[in-house]
């Protein structure tokens, strides 16, 4: 999902690596380089600026550790620069709380909305919703139609235009539940009257939590919105929604860095369960071209038994069929193929377009297919003749044309599983600066 | 919404029009010094006339002192507005423009300026606005008459509505179709937003109380069933304009977009608009251009501009993809729209020059 920023960044870090001396002239370069790309990832043109500027003074200044060599210095310097930038994670307690969310129109509070109770239900807690939106016509449909859906009480009532008044009712109607969240309506900073009503439903609230939620398509306006919401009701932490897009959310990192805040969520899909915790260490890791198994473990432990997907052998290139068939069970239950191979420590390797081209119907003629197979042939897919062909296609009622598709899907993603063997490896997700080292050193 | 690129640009346009005084002035007295080897002898060379060249060509110093003494003008190297320039780009990104559209800007200026020839007494400033103006005239284009397209069109004319999640697609049809009733069209709208929550419900409302005809089905439904349905009503009852809602998209969902793509063959709508926000910033860029490719744009709208932004969006996506800006959605009311016209906006920028 950040694939445009880590791009280019990587590209910026390649010329770096393949420079034997840093000298003022390399790090120059890298540093426009880092600016043009982080300009274009809609990070705050006066931020980029600071940024770079101490990225150029420490690797010119600072001499290196013992034992790193120069480049590894500057790498070490652009990676810290950048942590410092997306601050630190938001710590979310599991205690009753109140939780209020702001934003601009269109940001998508109300959806992040539903998908912060789901995410609070399914860590065991007494969740209820206000929707404090009266002015929007259909609010509160939406997000009671949400709500239903996961059995989450909602509070709300489409003829008051009081947005106070509903926030206290909803306040006393949902007393019995731990954690209430209240959706407000959108607005932005130069409405006064609408930023007097959200302090008023803070001090209503004596809200534990005051999160922001910020399109990952925001641009330079981010930081000048963030800091005025802050200043009106001390935003505590940012929500970057819409990061399935390609949107690169340079704009939320302003945000946060103006509000001196952290990332506590990203929402990446439509539905209610796509909502991931912000993770910096991952977060930047994705963005040098490390993959962030974390999060794909805290996702994966969620949805799945361990049985159900063993990125161990997928990691060590030995994909079978029997993978496949699991992988394909699994989709369901973990989201798109491309949101958990981004995931993988797949390093700055392109995977062929081909692989995400399979619609989830054809994945379940795949599945109908491989039930028609052997152990023997799902083990060892070189088995798999013309006349085994004949016999898989007769059972599974499909054509054997279907039969050889799937043969050469399956050998795609092998060869793509195969690029990744000795790359980063399962490492619980801790950032290793070595390990980065030495991809960057093989890179060049 | 362009207040904050009008103050950037003035200073831009003084920090240029100061660095061209400054270098040109001082290059007078020197003395030509001798043509260095791979310089040919220019004595034959045409001397360009003042209007834009077709490319920068570099501009010796021989050329320079020769103009001076011949024609009494002086000529803008690259040097001259190299550092203005690159303090341009900035201010064009602190104003949201994206990065490929503010390239191609600094380009056209670049060009604009480097090699013309500017008579003696001739205002700095002048050569500056007129390079600036050019260059965001070019980028914006024409505007888009909607009512005339209509009045000019078989009726039912059939709008199609696109874009990303949360950019204002529903309150843009209903305002648009505020807009339409105001000038005396019949309007019909279709809730084509089947997916999100409480969807229809939001443009049921705005059509209630605007008093206008809505055709919906239920959550969940096929929404090219709804829009068909909808121009089928305008058809038999003689609507002039059909405004089709559609639910958000990413265009990196093949599916979806394939969804759009059937919508549009079975609606079959006169124009598609592409609807995005003022305050987006360089994914402007890229989903303008992956919708444009796929179900293509005829005009855009472009919304929450009363956001404080800075209007680069409205750059970067004419720049994207050529297609002329219709209207600008500027607050929360139905009234809250207006045409959006380049010239003037343009002129309103730079206002006080040339």
């Amino acid at each position: 999902m950040l694939d445009g920023l880590s791009n280019s960044l990587k590209d910026a870090m390649k010329k770096l690596a393949g420079k034997t001396v840093v000298d003022r002239a390399a790090v120059d370069e890298l540093v426009k380089d880092l600016q043009r790309a982080l300009l274009s990832s809609d990070v705050n043109v006066k931020l980029v600026m600071e940024l770079s500027k101490a990225i150029r003074t420490r690797s010119l200044d600072e001499e290196p550790p013992k034992g790193m060599t120069v480049r590894e210095h500057v790498l070490r310097i652009v990676y810290q620069e950048l942590v410092r930038l997306v601050w630190a994670s938001t710590e979310v307690k599991l205690e009753p709380q109140t939780i209020l969310m702001a934003g601009l129109q269109g940001s998508g509070k109300t959806t992040t909305t539903a998908k912060l109770a789901r995410y609070f239900q399914k860590k065991g807690m007494k969740v209820g919703v206000i929707c404090a939106d009266t002015f929007r016509p259909g609010a509160y449909d939406q997000i009671s139609t949400l709500c239903t859906k996961i059995h989450i009480p909602c509070f709300g009532n489409p003829k008051e235009k009081d947005a106070v008044r509903i926030t206290r009712e909803g306040l006393e109607a949902l007393k019995d539940q731990e954690l209430i969240i209240v959706d407000t309506q959108g607005r932005h900073a130069l409405e006064a009257d609408l930023i007097q009503e959200i302090v008023d439903l803070n001090n209503l609230t004596k809200a534990t939590h005051r999160w922001l939620v910020i399109d990952a398509a925001l641009g330079q306006q981010a930081s000048e919105q963030a800091r005025r919401f802050h200043e009106a009701i001390g935003i505590d932490g940012v929500i970057i929604t819409k990061m399935d897009g390609t949107a690169k959310g340079g704009g939320a990192m302003s945000a946060v860095a103006e509000t001196k805040s952290g990332i506590a969520f990203i929402g990446s899909g439509e539905t209610v369960e796509d909502l991931e915790r912000f993770d910096p260490d991952g977060f930047i890791s994705r963005l040098l071209g490390m993959g962030d198994l974390k999060a794909l473990m805290e996702k994966a432990n969620e949805a799945l038994k361990p049985e159900d997907v063993d990125v161990n052998a997928m990691m060590k290139g030995k994909f079978t069929l029997r993978d496949m068939y699991k992988q394909l069970e699994a989709l369901n239950k973990m989201g798109p193929l491309k949101q958990i191979m981004g995931m993988l420590p797949l390093g700055n390797m392109q995977l062929p377009e081909g692989v995400y081209d399979v619609t989830s119907t054809k994945m379940v003629r795949y599945r109908i297919i491989m039930d028609s197979m052997t152990p023997g042939e799902l083990d060892d897919p070189a088995l798999i003749n013309s006349s085994r062909m004949q016999r898989i296609a007769h059972g599974a009622g499909a054509t054997p044309d279907e039969v050889r598709e799937l043969l050469k899907y399956y050998k795609m993603m092998q060869r793509t599983l195969k690029g990744l063997r000795g790359g980063g490896g399962p490492g619980g997700g801790k950032f290793n600066m070595q390990r980065l080292m030495k991809r960057f050193s093989g890179m060049q | 919404m362009f207040g904050g690129l009008r103050e950037k640009l003035q200073a831009a346009r003084n920090r240029l029009g100061s660095s061209i005084q400054a270098v040109v002035a001082p290059a007078e007295p020197q003395v030509p010094q001798p043509v260095s080897s791979e310089t040919p002898a220019p004595v034959l060379r045409e001397i360009p006339d003042a209007s834009v060249p077709d490319e920068p060509k570099p501009v010796r110093f021989f050329d320079k002192v020769k103009t001076l003494i011949i024609e009494r003008e002086l000529i803008v190297s690259e040097k001259d507005v190299a550092d203005a320039l690159s303090e341009l780009e900035i201010t064009l990104l602190e104003c949201d423009v994206a990065l490929p559209a503010t390239d191609a800007i600094i380009d056209q200026v670049r060009n604009g300026l480097v090699g013309r020839h500017r008579k003696i007494g001739e205002s700095v400033d002048t050569l500056v606005v007129h390079a600036l103006k050019n260059a965001l005239l070019e980028v914006l284009g024409t505007g888009f008459d909607l009512a005339e397209y209509i009045r000019e069109h078989n009726k039912p004319v059939k709008i199609l509505f696109t874009g990303v999640n949360g950019t204002g697609k529903t309150t843009t049809v209903a305002k648009i179709g505020h807009f339409l009733k105001k000038q005396g069209f019949t309007v019909v709208i279709g809730a084509g937003d089947t997916y999100r929550a409480g969807a229809i419900e939001q443009i049921g409302v705005h059509a209630d109380r605007l008093g206008i005809k809505i055709i919906q089905h239920q959550e969940g439904a096929d929404p090219s069933a709804v829009l068909f349905d909808t121009v089928q009503y305008a058809n038999s009852h003689k609507i002039d304009v059909v405004l089709a809602d559609t639910a958000g998209r990413f265009h990196n969902k093949a599916n979806l977009m394939n969804q759009l793509d059937k919508i549009k063959r079975v609606m079959k709508p006169d124009l598609v608009v592409y609807v995005d926000e003022a305050v987006a910033g360089n994914d402007a860029v890229t989903r303008a251009f992956e919708f444009d490719k796929t179900v293509g744009a005829d005009a855009v709208v472009l919304t929450k501009a009363d956001m404080d932004s800075r209007g680069g969006a409205a750059i970067s996506i004419a720049h994207t993809i050529g297609k002329p800006l219709m209207f600008i959605g500027v607050g929360q009311s139905y009234d809250d729209i207006m045409p959006f016209e380049p010239a003037q906006v343009v002129d309103d920028l730079l206002e006080g020059g040339a």
